[in-house]
């Protein structure tokens, strides 16, 4: 049978030496040096500034490995190019969020990459953890439905790739929310995402003979939580992690009573705000 | 320039102050990917105060997920409502008669270049 040949894209050699350093050069021992090329391109060429931000942003054409040197190379560029990392952080955050709505299986490893880069960005100080927190909380509440007969079509019970994402996110930068606000919001979320984990391994079309719930799921998220709170004692079954959240709900809703005047003439776009005034 | 993750000595500080201040940064979304920043502009006009606005082009590589977006600051916080209240849902038609219904919202990341003269960079 004749293979088909896939046309190689021309593509202008700036662009591919772009490509070249971000994608092939890139690693630990050269990211200094990458930077330092990248720095030397003409940021006043519009094209080239447009190209060089569009590349930074796709990370997942990084080695899986390296994305963590992508996040450190947007950091040294930052206080030179400031609208560079601004934009390019602002564009991950688009890609998450369109991968959602996109929901398409070949995105998977892109939205993978996405989620690893934007977790060392954190860890390189690119973004505050409330952008991290934003993005937990949008994995198990955009488009989702907490109702067994209306399932979701952007969150159906059988897809489990939301739950992979907010691990990938945890094991990222998770370790790093271990003091003060961010430790407490940490734990809070976990809480919810115990019950979005939970709600979707107690939907009846798992069944432990014939179809269970997947393995790999099940330590991923055992193995995740593990290594952010070793000492937490996990929720093991639906009503034990739903009884979690009405315990957490009841413990703040005098808080949040006391404060929300306020909050109610704040915009919240998602249910999201919702779990956000109880972090 | 680079830094190992352990020092996180970094630039972009943890800004206290930005952090109690309402958010301002408003992304609208899901606009034609036809669409250019000159015509966006003029049909969102008049544009309240700002004082960070960008435009970014689609990935037309998506097929009909290929959207453009803009970013704008607002100055004033009461802006931002009446903005979104104005072009959240609000259909936007392209040259071929296809209707885009754009999502106006809090951008995820607040933050908006400093004002302040560039450092040039030496290199």
């Amino acid at each position: 049978p004749e293979v088909q040949q896939v046309a190689k894209k021309i593509r202008p050699p700036m662009h591919e030496y772009i490509r070249k350093l971000l994608y092939k050069d890139l690693s630990k021992v050269t990211t200094e040096k990458v930077l330092r090329q990248m720095r030397k391109l003409d940021w006043d060429d519009t094209e080239i500034a447009f190209y060089a931000t569009k590349s930074l942003i796709a990370v997942w054409n990084v080695r899986f490995n390296s994305i963590h040197c992508a996040a450190n190379l947007l950091a040294g560029l930052a206080p030179y190019h400031e609208h560079v990392a601004i934009q390019v952080v602002d564009g991950v955050l688009e890609d998450i969020r369109l991968g959602m709505e996109m929901n398409h299986p070949k995105f998977n490893q892109r939205r993978v990459s996405c989620v690893k880069y934007l977790g060392e960005l954190y860890n390189y100080r690119m973004v505050e953890s409330a952008v991290i927190f934003k993005t937990l909380y949008s994995f198990i509440t955009f488009a989702v439905s907490y109702d067994v007969n209306m399932p979701s079509p952007l969150d159906s019970p059988e897809h489990l790739f939301r739950i992979r994402l907010v691990c990938v996110l945890l094991e990222t930068c998770g370790q790093y929310f271990d003091k003060g606000t961010s430790k407490k919001k940490l734990d809070c979320f976990l809480i919810y995402f115990q019950r979005y984990y939970w709600f979707k391994r107690s939907n009846a079309i798992w069944v432990e003979e014939t179809r269970p719930f997947p393995i790999d799921i099940r330590n991923l998220v055992q193995d995740t939580l593990e290594a952010v709170r070793p000492k937490l004692k996990l929720s093991e079954n639906f009503e034990e992690a739903l009884k979690a959240c009405e315990d957490l709900e009841n413990e703040y809703k005098p808080r949040v009573a006391s404060v929300l005047p306020i909050i109610e003439t704040d915009e919240g776009n998602t249910s999201e705000a919702d779990d956000n005034l109880t972090t | 320039m680079t830094q190992s993750k352990s020092e996180k000595s970094s630039i972009v500080v943890d800004r206290k102050k930005e952090k109690d201040k309402p958010p301002t940064k408003v992304v609208i979304r899901r606009l034609p990917p036809s669409l250019t920043p000159e015509t966006l502009l003029e049909q969102i006009s008049p544009l309240p105060n700002h004082d960070f606005f960008y435009f970014v082009k689609a990935d037309l590589s998506l097929g009909q997920n290929a959207f453009t977006r803009a970013y704008i600051n607002f100055q004033n916080h009461e802006d931002v409502f009446i903005f979104r209240d104005k072009f959240d849902g609000y259909v936007f038609v392209d040259g071929k008669g296809n209707e885009y219904a754009a999502i106006v919202e809090f951008s995820p990341f607040q933050r908006v270049p400093k004002r302040k003269s560039k450092k040039s960079d030496a290199k």
